[in-house]
């Protein structure tokens, strides 16, 4: 196999789901922590393809493939979700959306 | 004839459909007018029928009519069917007719009152279910019968439900009469272990003296809580609550008779249970003597009156007890129609007098309203038995049967004449306090002479029409000379006594007598004033205290039920179940409490949660493994 190893491609997935993970964890503007879950996710998809790629099989290709639908839809909900919040003018905070009564 | 047995039955409950669907779409009136009209095409059907009863020879006088399957399980089966013969026609012809009389002095009588819709359609509804008692063609469909005039009986005398009073003497009705059912019920179970069947005829097969005996004692029960005889008897003055007519119809002519109807048509398991029988007699005469001695105090006019039904009831049971079915059901009829009229023409004085039913604040009252008297005298007459109205016929011929029954007959004869006399002084020291003398300060005040429009012609002619069969209705038999109803219900009861004319005659002779010297005693005390009514101090308490039955039953029953409950509620369900299931909620409450304290609503710490655990079982994984 030609290229750098199994090895650095995870090393690079795991460095964006760190990332991602850290953005979730310590942002509070729900539009950056949306962003830091889709640096999350194509961590998750990174190390998928390159165990597809590693074993010549197909099913980590297809699982990506289903990780992105989901993310699609994911943002498109999110992302609602802030335009609505936006409009209402109520702050875009996640600290402070801390109750379930609209 | 089977069809005009169906319509009679069936007229009464379509007029108390039609009356309850219809609400407020017809007059008051108008309702009232349903349900009379109902009874009387209900009476015109019982005509038919007992026309087609007359066109038979004896031994055919007996027609089931079967409309379908009722209730069937396993082997068991019983029929929604109708039995015509003699003794149920009769009933009928009672029922309906003088049903029909009292509903039509109802129109004047409630004319005006808040809820009369209602009432028509009680009263519509109770004739039916009397109806179905007496016409039921199996113990199962005369149990549904007896239940349902019990509750339309406590749906009338609470009827007046902006009173207490009426309310807890309805619930006291409905209680005591439970117990009947209940042991009737129970005579029932026993019969369908012995024969699997509820039919009539099933009352004529050989049963062991033990459960021919437990059997009848079931149905006495039923009998006597029904018509208000010893021991169960307490309720039936209570019941005067309830408007006059529904004292006239269910408490004087027809529910309450319904216990001589049940032992003269289960008479079969009475005569193979003779203990039972005479303590049915025994019970009666008892009853009659009580009820006799409790009248002589009553001030309420309506009490008076029901006192001396539970006694005629008590010469009632008497004779069915003796085996005198006939002479029984006689005076059942003659009974309908004094007692009825009594009861009526003093509904006439109480709507004179402004709803006043003391006796000591009438008076004078004979010279106000001539032709009420008249009624009520008619009325006294026949009931104390004075020759020749309708009591002396039938009470005599009860009293001379006894004759023929022993010497224990002879003791309960004793007892009857004891209680003629007894009710010549209450019945004639009611008619002289209330229309003796002269006109009382507050019969002058209150009195307003009764109406001549058509409200006061609905509540005469009834009176009328009763007063004339008090003084005829008797003449249909004289024991001694012609005896056309023993003859009529020859087929259905076989009469177990035959008294020789000479007993009829010598009782006769003392009965009127004694009822005569009745009469006196109250004229000399009452009326003529010649001497003080005597003062028994004692006697006068027990009296008034009507034996302390009340207050035995409130001691006996009563009050350690609900001491037996206050114990309940204060030790078990206070501690275990309202403390327990508080306690549960409390400590359930606090530990949601507690979990609640997790969610804070802040999405980082969540996130930091998922992450901080992958993390912790990614290690685990990885040092499992």
């Amino acid at each position: 196999m030609n290229g750098p190893g199994i090895a650095w491609y995870l090393a690079v997935a795991g460095f964006l789901f760190g990332t991602g993970a850290l953005g979730v964890l310590l942002r509070r503007n729900p539009l950056i922590v949306l962003l830091s879950l889709e640096i999350m996710l194509n961590g998750a998809n990174l190390a998928l393809i390159s165990f597809a790629r590693l074993h010549g099989g197909h099913d980590g290709q297809i699982f990506a493939l289903a990780v992105m639908a989901v993310a699609a839809s994911e943002v498109v909900v999110g992302l609602g979700l802030i335009v609505a919040l936006n409009r209402k003018r109520i702050p875009l905070d996640v600290d402070r959306l801390s109750s379930l009564r609209g | 004839m089977v069809t005009g047995a169906w319509i009679c039955l069936l007229s009464p409950l379509a007029a108390a459909g039609l009356i309850t669907l219809a609400g407020t779409r017809i007059t008051r009136r108008g309702a009232g007018y349903l349900a009379t009209a109902s009874c009387f095409v209900a009476f015109g059907g019982a005509i038919a029928s007992f026309a087609g009863l007359l066109g038979r020879d004896g031994e055919e006088r007996e027609v089931v009519s079967t409309a379908w399957t009722w209730l069937s399980a396993g082997s068991y089966r019983s029929g929604f069917e109708i039995l015509v013969d003699p003794l149920s026609v009769l009933m009928m012809l009672i029922v309906s007719g003088v049903g029909g009389l009292i509903v039509a002095y109802s129109l004047g009588y409630m004319d005006r009152d808040d809820e009369e819709r209602r009432y028509f359609a009680y009263m519509a509804l109770f004739v039916f279910s009397m109806l179905l008692l007496v016409q039921g063609g199996n113990l199962l469909l005369l149990l549904a019968g007896w239940g349902m005039v019990g509750l339309s009986s406590y749906l009338l005398i609470g009827y007046w439900h902006e009173r207490p009073s009426a309310i807890a003497a309805a619930k006291k009705a409905f209680v005591m009469n439970a117990i009947g059912d209940a042991t009737m019920a129970l005579a029932f179970f026993l019969l369908i272990k012995e024969g699997n069947s509820l039919e009539f005829g099933i009352l004529g097969g050989e049963y062991s003296s033990t459960t021919a005996n437990l059997i009848a004692l079931g149905l006495l029960g039923g009998a006597v809580a029904k018509s208000a005889q010893l021991p169960l008897q307490t309720w039936l003055p209570d019941a005067m609550e309830g408007p006059t007519p529904v004292s006239a119809l269910i408490h004087a002519a027809t529910m309450v008779t319904a216990g001589v109807y049940l032992i003269v048509r289960t008479h079969p398991i009475f005569e193979q249970a003779p203990a039972i029988a005479d303590l049915a007699a025994g019970l009666g005469a008892g009853t009659l003597l009580l009820a006799g001695l409790i009248a002589l105090v009553q001030v309420d006019i309506k009490r008076v009156i029901a006192y001396s039904t539970m006694s005629q009831i008590g010469y009632m049971f008497l004779g069915v007890g003796l085996g005198a079915y006939a002479n029984g059901m006689f005076h059942l009829i003659t009974h309908a129609f004094f007692k009825a009229l009594l009861f009526m023409a003093a509904g006439i004085v109480i709507h004179a007098l402004a709803d006043e039913q003391d006796i000591r604040r009438m008076g004078g009252l004979r010279q106000l309203m001539p032709r009420t008297y008249l009624a009520f005298f008619i009325g006294s007459l026949a009931l104390v038995g004075i020759f020749p109205f309708a009591g002396f016929f039938s009470k005599d011929s009860i009293l001379a049967a006894a004759m023929d029954a022993g010497a224990y007959g002879y003791i309960l004869w004793t007892a009857g004449l004891i209680g003629t006399f007894l009710t010549g002084l209450y019945t004639f020291r009611l008619l002289y306090l209330v229309f003796g003398g002269e006109p009382s300060p507050f019969v002058r005040e209150h009195f307003h002479a009764p109406r001549r429009d058509l409200v006061g012609i609905s509540m005469a002619v009834p009176v009328a029409i009763l007063a004339v069969l008090s003084v005829i209705g008797g003449w249909i038999q004289w024991a001694p000379l012609w005896h056309p109803i023993e003859t009529w219900l020859e087929t259905v009861a076989e009469p177990l006594v035959t008294p020789a004319s000479w007993m009829d005659w010598t009782t006769s002779a003392i009965a009127l007598l004694l009822g005569g010297a009745g009469w006196l005693v109250a004229w000399l005390l009452y009326s003529a004033h010649t001497y003080q009514v005597p003062r028994f101090a004692f006697a006068q308490r027990v009296l008034e205290h009507k034996f302390y039955f009340d207050e035995l039953y409130d001691a006996v029953f009563y009050r350690p039920t609900v001491r037996i409950a206050k114990a309940f509620y204060r030790w078990i369900e206070n501690p275990l179940i309202a403390g327990g299931t508080t306690e549960l909620g409390d400590e359930t409450r606090d530990l949601g409490g507690l979990v609640a304290r997790l969610q804070t609503g802040l999405l980082r710490t969540y996130a930091l949660a998922i992450a901080s655990s992958v993390a912790v079982l990614a290690i685990v994984f990885v040092a499992v493994k």
